[in-house]
């Protein structure tokens, strides 16, 4: 019988969780989550909907992949999970964590149009301080700088459209 | 009263409210054209529409913010009236106007209405003279930044910083303090030019812990308005309405009807027409301040209808043609209704808009529930518009039951590859302030974190199955494919070899 052990992380990466599947026969598992065992019957329906009978409780899961995080959600459950094999698991400890240390790109969190440059290049900034105003579905968002430093660089002027993710500036 | 006929109309608008206007001409029999920018081909609207006419380049301004390229519509699709739906030109006299001299109907109010209520400080001043109380601000707009700031120091704050055109909570900020009020000031009036070619800005101080009660009113040509209800909308994000319902809480029978009559004298006071929604502050006092009128079909006027029955853009419609609206005692409201809006948009991230491309949709049925909606699946929720992806409603014979029922279809729910608001609105109904009856247009904030929806933790382990199963379905069936493949190379491979094995056999037979 095949068996998988997959690690889970949750919270944005700061918790994990083992599971280990083995499949008893077609579309019927075992699920080891830690000390628990449960049996489970899953029936695949379209567009990442799972049904699934867990120990004879019904369950009905929508499963939505944005990269590599999965958003699991069980009625108004949402969990954003990432779910590794212990191959993706090594990559992933490789790449390293998370900091504010060094230079801090700021991109665009969305596509929209930069409506005001609030610092120059070259301006000493705050933690918080504004960088830019982008407008986006005729609502404008601020962007703050993550730590204080230096606006080292800047990519976008005003009244410039954006794509989503865009470099707009840097703070080091 | 000449009647009028209306056998073609023009919806000026897009989205979820163009899908719902067109649906009840629909059912009127009557045709109806749509209106896209070039962001807007695919959308909802168009492919609903029995006609459409592109009216230019995606930002709004350029397209369905523009007087002359509407109205060239017009008369290319030879429509003989206008439903403006909410947004964009529903509010513009000067769109009435140009209509009129075209001789095409405007399904909305007289264009002197809207002067005298469109600007919010002249309607203020319309409404002191009609006896209607009003919150204390300033008189007429302030141009200069230096000179606002004085008055609010006047007033005191907090203070509101309000577009004299506006609306939609669009070029709209709360300033709680003197050091923010330069930032503010200046964003407001930016959201204002960019939202309604208008960045006139005025004050009006901020009533402590208001209530938003709005009233919908009703008048025909003939002379009759009448009053259908309140909406209570103070769930307010980034002063935009998030739930609204009816009827509210904090209203008896006897305040209701106080602030139906007060409604219906401001309204008659503009001389008005058609649909109209009148706005109320209600202060912890249970005092009821005129806020504004809002000269259009509003975005939650489902709440209405379903508490009464009525069709308001059929009775929009019919007071176009010059027909009759029901008297006020033929208005029956019964049960209860709650509405959410559903918005592309990320809770978690102070309500940032999330555009993108909807991988998968599934909505709500069952007993008392309504989705307007005016997206499908595989659509791309454009960048340039209003965040709005549908309006969910549910109706029930009482709170609790309209309450449950709401939360019931919300878990229905299911949009892929875009961040919604969907958790948040579950969070709200099932906070204890809201469900209690008690809140105000704070709620939101007060309550900010609680709001920020965290997943049941009982449910984790659940999640944690169905994301190991997908993965090991994922993982499993790579792999079989993979042998599969490679079993398919080995075959061919020996096809080959068989083939030649064969004629060698058949050359040494032979």
């Amino acid at each position: 019988m095949a068996t998988i052990s997959y690690v889970a992380l949750l919270d944005g990466g700061q918790r994990e969780r083992k599971v280990e599947v083995t499949r008893l026969a077609p579309g019927v598992f075992q699920v080891r989550l830690g000390d628990t065992t449960h049996e489970v019957d899953a029936y695949r329906h379209d567009h990442g909907t799972l049904s699934m009978l867990v120990d004879g409780t019904s369950h009905s899961a929508t499963l939505d992949e944005r990269g590599d995080v999965v958003h699991v959600r069980l009625k108004a459950s949402v969990f954003p999970v990432e779910i590794l094999d212990e191959k993706r698991l090594r990559l992933r400890r490789a790449a390293g964590k998370f900091t504010v240390e060094g230079k801090q790109t700021i991109t665009a969190p969305m596509p929209g149009k930069v409506a005001k440059v609030l610092v120059a290049l070259g301006d000493p900034v705050q933690e918080g301080q504004g960088l830019l105003v982008i407008e986006a579905m005729k609502m404008e968002n601020e962007l703050r700088s993550p730590k204080a430093g230096k606006v080292v660089e800047l990519h976008v002027k005003e009244g410039q459209t954006v794509e989503g993710n865009a470099k707009l500036c840097a703070v080091e | 009263m000449a009647a009028r006929k209306i056998s073609k109309v023009l919806v000026a608008n897009r989205g979820e409210i163009a899908v719902r206007i067109i649906r009840t001409c629909r059912e009127m029999g009557i045709a109806t054209v749509a209106v896209y920018s070039d962001a807007d081909r695919g959308s909802f609207h168009v492919r609903n529409a029995d006609q459409a006419v592109h009216v230019g380049a995606s930002p709004s301004r350029e397209s369905y913010l523009d007087m002359e390229r509407i109205l060239d519509a017009c008369r290319s699709s030879g429509a003989d009236a206008v439903h403006p739906g909410y947004g964009f030109l529903s509010e513009k006299a000067e769109f009435a106007r140009a209509l009129d001299r075209a001789g095409i109907a405007f399904i909305g109010p007289r264009p002197e209405s809207m002067d005298a209520m469109g600007v919010k400080t002249t309607a203020r001043k319309n409404m002191a003279a009609a006896g209607v109380p009003t919150v204390p601000g300033s008189p007429a707009p302030i141009a200069d930044e230096a000179e606002a700031r004085a008055f609010a120091d006047r007033i005191g704050y907090p203070v509101m910083i309000k577009a004299a055109a506006g609306g939609g909570g669009k070029g709209m900020k709360r300033c709680d303090a003197a050091a923010d009020f330069s930032r503010l000031w200046q964003s407001a009036r930016r959201e204002a030019a960019g939202a309604f070619g208008d960045d006139r800005i005025y004050l009006e101080k901020f009533l402590e812990k208001p209530r938003h009660v709005e009233i919908q009113v009703f008048a025909d040509e003939r002379g009759n308005c009448i009053w259908v209800g309140e909406r209570e909308c103070s769930v307010q994000r980034r002063q935009q309405k998030v739930i609204e319902e009816s009827p509210s809480c904090v209203l008896d029978e006897r305040m209701r009807q106080a602030m139906g009559e007060v409604a219906v004298r401001a309204a008659r006071a503009v001389d008005y027409r058609g649909a109209g929604t009148v706005e109320f502050l209600v202060d912890a006092h249970r005092n009821f301040y005129f806020l504004e009128m809002n000269t259009r079909l509003q975005v939650e006027h489902p709440v209405t209808e379903m508490v009464t029955g009525l069709d308001l853009v059929r009775m929009q419609i019919e007071v176009a043609r010059g027909e009759p609206i029901l008297a006020q005692e033929q208005v029956v409201r019964r049960g209860h209704a709650v509405e959410a809006r559903v918005y592309a948009e990320d809770p978690g991230r102070n309500f940032m808009p999330s555009p993108g491309k909807i991988t998968y949709l599934r909505v709500p049925a069952g007993p008392g529930v309504r989705d307007d909606s005016g997206v499908y699946s595989g659509w791309v929720v454009p960048q340039f518009y209003d965040p709005l992806l549908s309006k969910l409603v549910a109706w029930a014979p009482d709170r609790d039951q309209a309450l449950a029922r709401l939360l019931r279809a919300l878990d229905e729910y299911t949009v892929h590859g875009i961040t919604t608001n969907l958790p948040y609105l579950a969070a709200v109904l099932r906070h204890p302030a809201f469900r209690s009856g008690e809140y105000d247009t704070g709620f939101c904030s007060r309550y900010a974190e609680e709001l920020l929806a965290r997943p049941d933790p009982a449910m984790e382990d659940v999640a944690l199955i169905a994301a190991a199963l997908s993965a090991f379905k994922r993982d499993t069936e790579e792999a079989e494919a993979f042998a599969a493949r490679a079993g398919e190379v080995g075959a061919s491979r020996s096809h080959w070899a068989r083939l030649g094995r064969a004629r060698a056999l058949r050359g040494g037979l032979r």
